[in-house]
Order: C-alpha cells, then sequence, then structure tokens
C-alpha cells in the first residue's frame, strides 16, 4: 500500500471515534483531496470544511474550537503555509499551554520535501516551527509509526502537529516490526545490534535501512532507532545502545539548523565516551534554495569506512 | 423579549468601573505594577452594555485593553488589583496579569495582547458552538489598530461562509499606540467593507450606555436569528491624557497613553473626566441630576477604597 494511502487509511478510522469533531482545511475534500490525503473523510458528527486560504485564522479556529470543547483537525497542502499562522502556534498556545483541555488540536501538515519547488516552499523543518513554542510534533515514516503515532496523539487532548512526507506520499510504504517504541510514540527502535548506532530524524529512514542493509553484508550488526518527535525527547533508549556500541551515524534529511540531534549529541558524548560519530546531513554551501532535489547525497561506503569496523 | 433595563443600577456599574480604574490608576502612578495595564477610561459604555447583553451562553474574547470588561464581569477589584500584582490570590493566580486576563467562569474565555489574534480564537469558539447545537454567541473586542490586521478580513470572511454569530466590537478610539489614524494609515469605511461580505454593521457613538444596551440587544439578537456575523464600530475617546512640555514642544506635547497610568487623572476629582460626550459619565447627566451621580459615585468610591484598603 502507498505511504499516503495507509495514512489516509488510518485517519478515516480514528476520526469515527470522537462524537463530535472538526475537520477543515484547504480542499480537504475537494479536488484531489491533498493528493489523497484527506480524501473520503467521514465523521460521525460535527462539520467537515473546505476553508478559504487563511492560514492565520485557521490555526486560530482550531485553538477556538479545543478551548470550547470540540476537537479539531486542521489538514495543510504545505507545511511552509504555516508560516502564515506561527502567531497563533506561540502565543495563542502560550495561553491555551495552561489549561488541561478535554479536546484537541491537530495540525496535520504535508512536508514538502519532494523538491523542484523553488525557493519560497523549501522549508521542510517540522522541528522548526515546534520549538518555537514547544511543540509536540511529530514525523511519520512507516506503518508502524503511522498506526502509533495517530492512535496515540490525532485527537489526543491538547495540541501537536503531525507532518507527513510529500516525497514518501507515493512509495510502498514500509512495513517494518520495531523491536521497542517509547511511551510518546517519538522513538521507534528497529533493530538492535552490537557494533553501531544508527539514529534517523525527519524523515531520513529509509537511509537508515540503507546503511543497515550494507553493514549487515560486511558482517556489522547495527542498532536502527528513528526519531520522529522533533523536539528534543527523552534519549535514554538511545544512551543504552550507544553505551554499547560507541559509535553513531546521526542522519537528518531536514534543512534545520537549529536539530534536536544537537542536545542529544552532546549527551551521547559525554555520557556513552563515543569512539566514533558520523553525520550525515545537507550541505548549505552556495544558494542552497533553488529548485532542485531533496534526497540526501549519500556515499554510503565512504561513511561506512570513517567508521573503521 | 428584551430584558428591562434598571437604569440605576447601570449607572452604578458604570461609576464603579470608572472609579475602579481611577483607584488602578492611582496605585500604578506609584509605580507599584510591574506589568503593563492599559486603562479604558471613557470606554466604560460599551463594556457595560455588552455585559449587560450578554446571555448566559454568550462568550466574551477580549484584547490587551480589557479592565473595563473584566470589572464588569467581576465586581471584586481586589482580585484585579491582586492580579496587576502578581499575587496568589489574583483573578488568575498571578498568571495572566493584564493582557491576558480572563476569567472563563464568567464567560470570558480568551484574551490576546497580539492585535487580530483573538478574532481567528472566536471563529474557532463560535464553530465549536454550531458542532455542538449550542445556543450563544461570541463576542470579540478589538480596536481601530486591531481590524488593521488581515485576520480582521479573514475571520469575517470565515464567519460568513459558515453562518457563526460572531458579534466583533471595533473601540476605535483612533489611536494605535502613539500614532493616530491619520498619521498611520488611509480611512477605512467599515460599513462598506462588511457590507461587500454582507455582514450586518452598525457605528455607535454616543457614549450613552442604555443606547448601547438597546443597539446590541437588537444585534445580538440578529446574529443569532440570522446566523451571522455582526460588525460593530464604537466611537470612544480614550480620557486622562495629558500634555507634556519639553525643549521641543514648549506648547506642551499631547500625550495619548497607550499603557501606564494617567498623571492628569486624580482620584479625588470624581469619577467625571471631561465635560462633554466624550465622557460615557457626563453623558448619564441627560438622566440623571449631578448631586445623584455624585452620592452614588461617593459611595461606591468608599466601598472600593475599603475593600481594596
Amino acid at each position: 500500500m502507498k505511504y499516503v494511502e495507509f495514512i489516509n487509511q488510518t485517519i478515516r478510522k480514528k476520526i469515527l471515534e470522537p462524537e463530535k469533531i472538526l475537520l477543515y482545511g484547504q480542499n480537504i475534500a475537494a479536488g484531489s483531496c491533498l493528493s489523497g490525503l484527506t480524501r473520503g473523510l467521514e465523521v460521525k458528527a460535527g462539520r467537515i470544511i473546505n476553508t478559504p486560504n487563511c492560514e492565520n485564522t485557521l490555526c486560530g479556529i482550531g485553538f477556538g474550537a479545543m478551548m470550547n470543547g470540540v476537537s479539531a483537525i486542521f489538514f495543510m497542502k504545505q507545511l511552509d503555509f504555516l508560516l502564515l499562522g506561527i502567531d497563533q502556534l506561540v502565543n495563542t498556545y502560550n495561553i491555551v499551554r495552561r489549561k488541561a483541555p478535554t479536546a484537541s488540536f491537530t495540525i496535520f501538515p504535508v512536508i514538502v520535501d519532494s523538491g523542484y519547488e523553488g525557493p519560497q516552499s523549501s522549508l521542510n523543518n517540522l522541528g522548526d516551527f515546534c520549538s518555537m513554542a514547544r511543540i509536540p510534533g511529530y514525523t511519520i515514516n512507516t506503518q508502524v509509526e503511522a498506526t502509533e503515532i495517530i492512535e496515540h496523539h490525532l485527537i489526543s487532548p491538547g495540541f501537536r502537529i503531525l507532518g507527513v512526507s510529500q516525497r514518501l506520499f507515493k512509495t510502498e510504504i514500509m512495513d517494518l516490526a520495531p523491536v521497542a517504541m517509547n511511551a510518546g510514540r517519538s522513538l521507534f527502535q528497529y533493530s538492535s545490534g552490537a557494533d553501531v548506532t544508527i539514529i534517523c530524524h525527519n524523515f531520513s529512514l529509509p537511509y537508515g535501512l540503507e546503511f543497515q542493509k550494507r553493514l549487515l553484508e560486511k558482517g556489522v550488526h547495527p542498532s536502527l532507532f528513528s526519531v520522529n518527535g522533533a523536539m528534543p525527547i527523552s534519549w535514554d533508549e538511545v544512551i543504552t545502545d550507544v553505551s554499547k556500541t560507541k559509535k553513531v551515524i546521526v542522519i537528518d534529511d531536514s534543512k534545520s539548523m537549529n536539530p534536536s540531534w544537537q542536545g542529544m549529541l552532546n549527551i551521547l558524548y559525554v555520557r556513552c565516551r563515543l569512539s566514533k560519530c558520523v553525520l550525515v546531513q545537507r550541505s548549505f554551501s552556495g544558494y542552497y534554495c533553488r529548485p532542485q532535489h531533496d534526497q540526501l547525497e549519500i556515499d554510503y561506503e565512504r561513511v561506512i569506512g570513517d567508521l573503521k569496523f | 423579549m428584551a430584558k428591562e433595563i434598571d437604569k440605576q443600577e447601570v449607572l452604578s456599574e458604570l461609576l464603579r468601573i470608572r472609579l475602579s480604574q481611577i483607584i488602578v490608576n492611582e496605585i500604578y502612578k506609584k509605580g507599584n505594577f510591574k506589568i503593563p495595564i492599559h486603562l479604558a477610561l471613557g470606554h466604560e459604555a460599551i463594556a457595560v452594555a455588552l455585559v449587560q447583553v450578554m446571555g448566559d451562553a454568550d462568550r466574551l474574547i477580549l484584547s490587551h485593553r480589557n479592565i473595563h470588561y473584566n470589572l464588569a464581569k467581576l465586581d471584586s477589584l481586589k482580585a484585579h488589583i491582586d492580579e496587576y500584582l502578581l499575587k496568589d490570590r489574583g483573578l488568575a493566580q498571578g498568571q495572566l496579569g493584564s493582557m491576558n486576563l480572563t476569567d472563563e467562569a464568567r464567560g470570558i474565555v480568551y484574551t490576546s495582547n497580539i492585535l487580530g489574534n483573538n478574532l481567528a480564537v472566536a471563529a474557532g469558539f463560535s464553530i465549536a458552538n454550531s458542532i455542538k447545537k449550542q445556543d450563544g454567541a461570541v463576542f470579540v473586542v478589538t480596536g481601530d489598530g486591531g481590524m488593521e490586521e488581515g485576520a480582521f478580513y479573514e475571520s469575517l470572511v470565515f464567519e460568513k461562509s459558515n453562518a457563526l454569530p460572531v458579534i466583533i466590537i471595533v473601540e476605535n478610539n483612533k489611536w494605535s499606540l502613539a500614532t493616530t489614524i491619520e498619521q498611520r494609515r488611509c480611512p477605512i469605511d467599515l460599513r462598506k467593507l462588511t457590507g461587500s461580505l454582507d455582514v450586518p454593521f452598525e457605528c455607535l457613538f454616543s457614549n450613552d450606555t442604555y443606547e448601547y444596551i438597546e443597539h446590541l440587544t437588537a444585534l445580538r439578537s440578529l446574529a443569532l436569528t440570522r446566523k451571522t456575523p455582526v460588525c460593530v464600530e464604537v466611537m470612544l475617546t480614550t480620557l486622562g491624557w495629558w500634555r507634556q512640555k519639553t525643549p521641543d514642544h514648549p506648547e506642551g506635547r499631547f500625550i495619548n497613553y497607550h499603557a501606564g497610568p494617567s498623571p492628569s487623572v486624580q482620584e479625588g476629582n470624581g469619577p467625571r473626566l471631561a465635560d462633554s460626550d466624550e465622557d460615557p459619565v457626563f453623558v448619564m447627566e441627560k438622566y440623571f441630576d449631578k448631586n445623584t451621580i455624585k452620592e452614588l459615585g461617593d459611595r461606591i468610591l468608599s466601598d472600593l477604597q475599603k475593600e481594596t484598603a
């Protein structure tokens, strides 16, 4: 099943649970329904609204509905449109966060990481939005992540942002069985090995899987983590693993200059006596915002060679 | 059927809110508040009228200049002053101060000091009402500065598109921070702007609290029966301005305070601040003789002084 189909199916199932809910956004029940993300939405009671183009107001509406006891989901075609709603994300949330709401507000943007969008749509950093007001945020790579994150967070009381990857929309969704996941569904572990720890951020799990495959072919046994929380999380599970392996590969396919893994690495260096750490991220030389592909360019063999197994 | 107006009670409320602010101003002048407070001397008529008109299911959403509405809803001046002093026994346990002060138990559900921010939240409250099939209008207060924000237009379009009974009160004191309307923008004809969206509009300018009660009662009824937003522009003057002599302005520079105390207002001078229709207390002399107003004012001031001693 395609990534977008699986997520659509999981959302459709979950939104039938509440007695009343508000689903809204631009074109969510028209045209391609955000490339299939919101196709066929139905609710037990409530409203499904194709809205005007007014992201700032649409963010405020979700907070207002939540404060008034109605859960709301704002589906967005592009994460960068959310820049227009930053006032609400920060200032309204900072008021709302002191309350104990009975309802939820979830913003569900598509993160435009498919490339070639041009200078003004090159923002693919969910963490940057979340860090402004310590907003819980989650990215989804695999079937189990979609199931667990949507089940636990889509309509739980409170506010958060759930991001999905445009680049993965038409690909077969990864069906991986995790060996562990944390209680907040912000960290999934897909394998456990003794030789190296691979830690994938944002939507970089496919790159981590490629590293895992190549390492296993060389007789090297990696642990593989996907960090789905956009904000810094408890790194206990990672610390335990790295204390054993002493070597890490950190992969981040976002363009953020403020990634949560910087804090994680500080902790790992102090707590785990790292012998080797390789960062796999973007190069930002030149005019990086020009229309171009959005894939990481990785020399896997060189990285593995650097780890000196 | 419209509620019978108790004219004496309305006068008492008007005087209480005026005199409460004058007491707050005295404490402010001594430098006892660390937080910014936006006094609303001269704005009392619309606040008293709105609170008189609000039904049990109605909700009120405010802006940074909210002292008059909060006082109209809760007759404990001490609870307000304690909040301004950030004490645990304040109205919001010292957590909100002035610019974000809410009183949910009395229907003031959200207050924002970001211009335009609260308009979107009001739309969210109202759509939640419609989903819950709950009666009640949402009143939201903004100003001649707030209505310049894009959120004013955005939220109006959303409310009209979704048949939401939101009553938008635009307090037009012709100032935003230190600039007059003429100094910062072209005129905005709200009647034409709202008319283009088929949103009912009315301009109130008499500072007559009784007239305001009648008009707001009719407009609330219109919003609820026709399921439409309604826009009410209230022309008013923020009283307590003064002239500051400087080398550049030997004749005295006009100061229309934004936040902060008014040095020209003195507690011992009674509730009336202007001998013109700019002052809602002066307007009351159409209905009561000066001695009646003075005696009632003295009694209320004495009670307030005892409460806050």
